[in-house]
């Protein structure tokens, strides 16, 4: 202590100062503003994604050598259920439903969420869910041990026995629930609280992005409400999933959810890649009609696909659900042809969220590649239920949706906080986790095709040294996620204020102040396109050139 | 019949060499886009915010590239499906937690092992075998790599299938539907015998 001089403590005056902050907590947690709901939906899907993450550290460990070597058999199913599970419903799920939260209505000029209050619900029914299941740690068999998919009949009372299971599957419902009430506030805001001018054809491309995600979890995640409490119905009563059928109709009823969740997971992070594009390559977003059409034609052929998760079963129509599949291959190409022709005439500018975004576009190529060729059954009858479709699976959800998704959060951070991240750090950690990405995942393309089956702890030595390799690169990815922790810290403790509009971006969100006031907005530009600030600069220009109707020349 | 290894082996060729190329045309188009649209001082910016002509060009070209794969894909899995060879070697198989038990229809020849010693049953090369795969259980698969093929076994119902092994030797086959506690170590062989050899291992295990 400097000085050794006494520090004087207050009792009282601590307590008032506890008291005060406790309030500000109560305050912020019951607050419906839907910029705080989503705020909260985005620390707890952080929470739940370094949870997940660590189990996935876990096993990597394990896997690292043959035999086992840190955890039992059945540790390990509790693992790669809870990492998988994780991820699934309390990480990517609520964190693409939250961006929309807090971006949607500052897109397209709202003061306010529709319905704000059943988002704010929506995000304690997540919370709970998520906690439920991750409880089930704590419990005396440990937490659900069936997949994120929990099969029939294993899931039932007799094939995982315990209370573990049961909150796995109540935490399952109920955060899919909540997931379910967020979206729809999402959706009624584009429907009905669209500011004057904002027409559909005007909406954001992240907004359109949004609509056509919370068109997808309208329509198929109350099915899986559903098939959890049939779940539950099954572990306490019996008799629901029975007979010869019973556990198809399960599998029906699982994927119905499980196939288009994987594009709710993916087309808001579509969306944010796509802005960062434009307002980096200081251009409007090519193709915005052509865009719309593929992602509404997107959205309804994934709703028509979830039978190529059951190519093996022997108990679907193979060739129809393979060529739904493969068909979803038109719509993706528009989208690779719009945000490549997006950069194409532009002046491209590499800052953090460009680099992220790019990553997504060329990673998750690779993942989308691999898709077509799991579409295909005679080639599904090999790698189904191998590390090769781990594989492609984290080469869209990782090398993909997260790589969007922190795309996403490097361009709108300065938005929601006010206050810039480090730009070096920012890059230096894209990198980390582009060699982590690659190193892990790429060898379990080979492991798979090789014979290496997913869910296991153990496995032939042969596999040992692809393996080695992959939980090298587990470690790099942590290291790269520590440092956009570290980034977030520096970011909030030693604030560079961001302004209204760091990047010279050109949807509403950034006419507003950074972070927005409580409404939003204390007023509005013309909105005259879906790039109404970008308008208004080359009207600028124009009318500074004497209307000559010159084209816009880039700040050097 | 060909064997479903070399079925899934032009399959996979096709679909990974136009993956490949598509890989190939997109990371170029968009190395190309990098370099040559790059922020430098002076560049005057595009425009263009629309080609709808070039649009549904693209998209005719993926849609012929989608119809070639899932015409190659119907061809190859219609094949596969013709699970009805009247002289084929029948074989019954019952998996469960967690083993399996392969039956000879007719033969009086059963293999049953589980995870501590995995079972190994014999086929003989160059013949057509038919499995009738269920499970006793839980859902199971079953999955011989080396055929490039596996199958659900599913409690309650039987699934049929063909597969005809081709050259002699030890083939490693393995569950690969996640199934319970000791999953990862769910093994089965199969022992591709001459059908000199496969007569002789039939008698013995009468």
């Amino acid at each position: 202590m400097a000085g050794g001089a006494p520090v004087i403590v207050d009792p009282e005056r601590g307590a008032e100062e506890r008291g005060a902050a406790l309030e500000r907590g109560v305050a912020w947690l019951a607050a419906t503003d839907h910029k705080k709901t989503a705020a909260k939906v985005g620390v707890a899907s952080l929470f739940f994604f370094l949870l997940s993450g660590l189990l996935a550290l876990t096993m990597r460990a394990e896997l690292a050598q043959p035999g086992l070597q840190f955890v039992s058999d059945h540790t390990y199913d509790e693992l790669f259920t809870m990492h998988g599970s994780g991820m699934i419903y309390l990480f990517l799920t609520p964190a693409a439903l939250g961006l929309g939260l807090y971006l949607v209505p500052l897109q397209v000029g709202a003061a306010e969420i529709a319905a704000p209050r059943l988002a704010l619900f929506g995000f304690w029914l997540y919370l709970c869910g998520g906690i439920a299941m991750y409880s089930g740690f704590l419990t005396n068999n440990g937490a659900g041990s069936d997949t994120w998919t929990a099969t029939i009949p294993l899931s039932n009372s007799s094939g995982t026995p315990g209370v573990g299971m049961d909150l796995w599957v109540i935490g399952v419902g109920l955060a899919v629930f909540g997931s379910l009430a967020i979206a729809v506030t999402i959706l009624l805001t584009i429907l009905r609280l669209r500011a004057p001018g904002m027409t559909m054809l005007r909406l954001p491309v992240f907004t359109w992005t949004m609509l056509a995600t919370t068109f997808m979890v309208v329509a198929s995640f109350p099915v899986l409400v559903v098939a959890m409490g049939l779940l539950l119905a099954e572990r306490h009563l019996g008799g629901v999933f029975t007979g010869s059928t019973g556990s198809v109709v399960y599998q029906h009823l699982f994927w119905f959810y499980g196939h288009p969740v994987v594009y709710v997971m993916f087309f808001p992070f579509v969306g944010a890649v796509a802005e960062s594009v434009a307002t980096f390559s200081r251009k409007r977003f090519f193709g915005y009609r052509a865009l719309i059409v593929s992602l509404l034609f997107f959205t309804a052929l994934s709703m028509a696909v979830w039978g190529h998760h059951m190519f093996i079963t022997g108990a679907v129509k193979n060739q129809y659900y393979s060529l739904t599949s493969t068909m979803l291959a038109v719509p993706a190409g528009i989208e690779y042809l719009d945000l490549i022709g997006t950069m194409v005439g532009g002046a491209i500018v590499f800052r953090a969220p460009m680099l992220f975004a790019l990553g997504f576009i060329t990673q998750f190529l690779i993942g989308g590649l691999t898709g077509i060729i799991v579409a295909s059954p005679p080639l599904d009858y090999h790698v189904n239920g191998s590390y090769f479709v781990v594989a492609h699976f984290h080469y869209t959800l990782f090398a993909g949706s997260l790589f969007g998704l922190l795309a996403g959060f490097h361009y709108w951070w300065p938005k929601a906080t006010g206050a810039m991240l480090r730009e070096r750090l920012s890059k230096a950690s894209f990198w980390v986790l582009v060699l982590g990405a690659n190193l892990t995942f790429f060898p379990m393309f080979f492991l798979g095709y090789d014979g290496m089956p997913r869910r296991v702890a153990d496995y032939e030595p042969k596999f040992g040294d692809l393996n080695l390799l992959s939980s090298i690169g587990a470690g790099v990815i942590a290291l790269g996620i520590l440092m956009v922790l570290v980034n977030m810290v520096i970011s909030l403790r030693r604030r560079v204020p961001a302004g209204n509009d760091p990047w010279g971006a050109q949807t509403l969100e950034w006419w507003t102040s950074s972070p927005p006031p409580r409404d939003n907005f204390t007023s509005l530009p013309e909105i005259t396109s879906y790039a109404p600030l970008l308008d208004r600069r080359e009207r600028e220009e124009e009318a500074a050139a004497g209307g000559g109707g010159r084209a816009a020349e880039v700040p050097a | 019949m060909a064997s479903t290894r070399s079925d899934f082996g032009s399959v996979w060729s096709l679909y990974l060499w136009i993956g490949v190329g598509v890989a190939a045309v997109v990371l170029g188009a968009v190395a190309f886009t990098l370099v040559r649209y790059r922020a430098r001082p002076g560049r005057t910016v595009s425009k263009v915010a629309e080609r709808n002509v070039l649009e549904i060009t693209v998209a005719s070209l993926i849609l012929a590239i989608v119809a070639l794969l899932v015409f190659r894909t119907f061809h190859t899995e219609a094949k596969e499906d013709d699970s009805s060879r009247p002289d084929a070697v029948r074989i019954d198989v019952d998996a469960f937690q967690w083993g399996w038990k392969f039956t000879y229809p007719g033969q009086g020849v059963t293999v049953i092992g589980n995870s501590n010693r995995e079972p190994n049953f014999a086929v003989p090369a160059g013949r057509p075998i038919s499995f009738a795969l269920t499970s006793s259980d839980v859902i199971h698969a079953m999955w011989i790599p080396g055929q490039r093929f596996k199958r659900d076994a599913i409690p309650g119902r039987v699934n049929y299938f063909d597969l005809e092994f081709d050259e002699d030797g030890r083939e490693q086959g393995l569950c690969s539907e996640f199934c319970g506690l000791r999953h990862s170590n769910m093994h089965f062989g199969v022992w591709v015998l001459s059908n000199e050899s496969y007569e002789r291992w039939l008698a013995a295990h009468q």
